[in-house]
C-alpha cells in the first residue's frame, strides 16, 4: 500500500474489522509512523472509553429477581418451553464464553506461581520500602507507592519489573508467615481489561488508586488480601 | 448470568432511569425465554438479546418519547466538517479524566452514542451492531468514526474552556 490509510480504514483496523485488507493495513502501519500513531490513538481511546463506561454492573437484587423469574416462568410454562430454556442457556454459554474477553486473573496467577518457582523471583531484595521504591525509578514510567508494612502481619520482600502486553509494570513480593503474595502494579490505562473471574485455586484482589491498578494474588485466604489492600489504602 | 451486566448497562444508557432499566432487563430475559422459538438458527444470539431490549425500550413510555432522537437518521452531513482538535493534552485528558470522557459520551446524539457503546464497551462487532439496529455495516462504521471524532472535539473543547 503506497498511500496513507483513510480515517475509516484506521478505525476499522483498530476495531479488528479491517477484513481482507487487514494484512495490508498492518504492513502499512509497520512502515508509516503517521498512520501508526493515529491508529494507536484510536486504540487508546477505545480502551479509555471501555474503562470509563464499563464500571457499572447490574444490581445483585435484580440478578436474583431475573433468576427467580426464569425459574418461576419455567414452572408455569409448557414442556416445550423447558427445552427452549435449556437451548437458550446452551446458546448463551456457547455464544458468550468464546466471545467474552478472558479474565487476566488466571494469567496473573500463573505469573505469580512462575515467579515464585524461579531462582530469583525479585531483582531488588529488600524489606525496606525506601530501598525498593527508588529501585523502580528510571525502570518504570510511574512511581510505585509502597506502604509501611512494619507494624502489620505482612513484610516486603522485594520487587522487579514485569511486562504485561509488552508494557512494563511493577511486581512486589510480599510475605505473610510462610505464604507469599504477589502484587502487580499497572498504570490504569495499560492494566489488563478483564479482572473479574478469579482462578479457582488462588485468591485475588483488585483495587485502583492514583491512576494505578493493583492486583494481589496469593494462595492465602481472601481476607488476607483484603487486609493487605486496606494497608495500601491507608485504612 | 451471561449478558446480564451488558444488558443492564445498555438499558441504563437507553432509559437513564435505574428502575426502568431494571424493568427492561427483566422483560428482556422473559421475552428471550418466551420468544426463543422465533430465534433463527445462525442469527447472532447476543445481537438478538440486545435487540429485544432495544425494542422493549422503544415501545415503553420513555422509549416512545425518545423515538425521534433514536430513529431519526442523524448521519453526518456531507458539508459538515468537525475539526479534530486532538492534541497530546487531549490524549492525556482522555486517559486521566474518566468523568470528562463520560460527560463527552453522554452528550453525544443518541445514534452516535449507541454504536460507540455497543462497539467499545460491549465489544459487539460491526455485523452484530448492524443486525441489531437494522442498518448497513457502512453506517455503523461512519457513525463510529463520527462518534469518536465528536468525543475528541468535546474533550478538546473542555480543555480549552478550563484553560481560558
Amino acid at each position: 500500500m503506497n498511500r496513507h490509510l483513510t480515517g475509516e480504514e484506521r478505525e476499522r483496523w483498530a476495531d479488528g474489522e479491517a477484513g481482507p485488507e487487514s494484512a495490508e493495513a498492518e504492513q502499512h502501519l509497520r512502515q508509516c509512523a503517521r498512520c501508526a500513531s493515529e491508529a494507536l490513538r484510536i486504540v487508546q481511546m477505545k480502551r479509555a472509553i471501555h474503562d470509563a463506561m464499563s464500571e457499572e454492573t447490574g444490581p445483585l437484587a435484580l440478578r436474583e429477581r431475573v433468576r427467580r423469574q426464569m425459574r418461576g416462568g419455567r414452572r408455569r410454562l409448557p414442556v416445550w418451553s423447558l427445552a427452549a430454556a435449556a437451548a437458550v442457556a446452551l446458546v448463551l454459554i456457547s455464544v458468550w464464553f468464546p466471545t467474552r474477553s478472558r479474565s487476566a486473573l488466571p494469567e496473573l496467577a500463573d505469573m505469580h506461581v512462575t515467579l515464585l518457582a524461579s531462582a530469583n523471583p525479585v531483582d531488588v531484595i529488600s524489606t525496606d520500602r525506601h530501598t525498593v521504591k527508588p529501585w523502580f525509578e528510571g525502570r518504570l514510567p510511574f512511581t510505585v507507592p509502597i506502604p509501611d508494612l512494619s507494624s502489620t502481619a505482612f513484610r516486603l520482600m522485594g520487587g522487579r519489573v514485569v511486562y504485561w502486553n509488552a508494557n512494563p509494570a511493577a511486581y512486589l513480593l510480599i510475605g505473610k508467615g510462610a505464604h507469599r503474595i504477589s502484587v502487580f502494579v499497572f498504570r490504569d490505562e495499560l492494566a489488563p481489561r478483564n479482572l473479574r473471574e478469579s482462578p479457582a485455586t488462588m485468591s485475588t484482589d483488585v483495587w485502583r488508586s492514583g491512576g494505578l491498578t493493583f492486583v494481589a494474588v496469593g494462595q492465602v485466604p481472601r481476607e488476607d488480601l483484603e487486609a493487605l489492600r486496606a494497608t495500601w489504602e491507608g485504612r | 448470568m451471561p449478558l446480564f451486566d451488558s444488558l443492564y448497562r445498555y438499558a441504563r444508557w437507553l432509559a437513564g432511569d435505574r428502575a426502568e432499566a431494571e424493568d427492561l432487563v427483566q422483560e428482556t430475559y422473559l421475552k428471550g425465554l418466551r420468544g426463543y422459538a422465533s430465534f433463527a438458527a445462525g442469527t447472532n444470539f447476543r445481537a438478538w438479546m440486545f435487540r429485544i431490549l432495544r425494542n422493549a425500550f422503544l415501545t415503553s413510555r420513555s422509549g416512545l418519547r425518545a423515538v425521534p432522537p433514536l430513529s431519526l437518521d442523524d448521519e453526518p452531513a456531507a458539508q459538515e466538517h468537525l475539526v479534530d482538535e486532538a492534541t497530546p493534552e487531549t490524549e492525556l485528558m482522555l486517559r486521566a479524566n474518566r468523568d470528562s470522557l463520560r460527560r463527552a459520551i453522554e452528550q453525544l446524539p443518541a445514534v452516535f452514542r449507541e454504536v460507540l457503546l455497543l462497539s467499545d464497551v460491549e465489544n459487539l462487532s460491526y455485523k452484530e451492531i448492524a443486525e441489531m439496529l437494522s442498518i448497513p455495516i457502512g453506517t455503523v462504521t461512519s457513525r463510529l468514526v463520527r462518534a469518536r471524532e465528536k468525543v475528541r472535539v468535546a474533550i478538546a473543547g473542555g480543555i480549552m474552556r478550563e484553560s481560558s
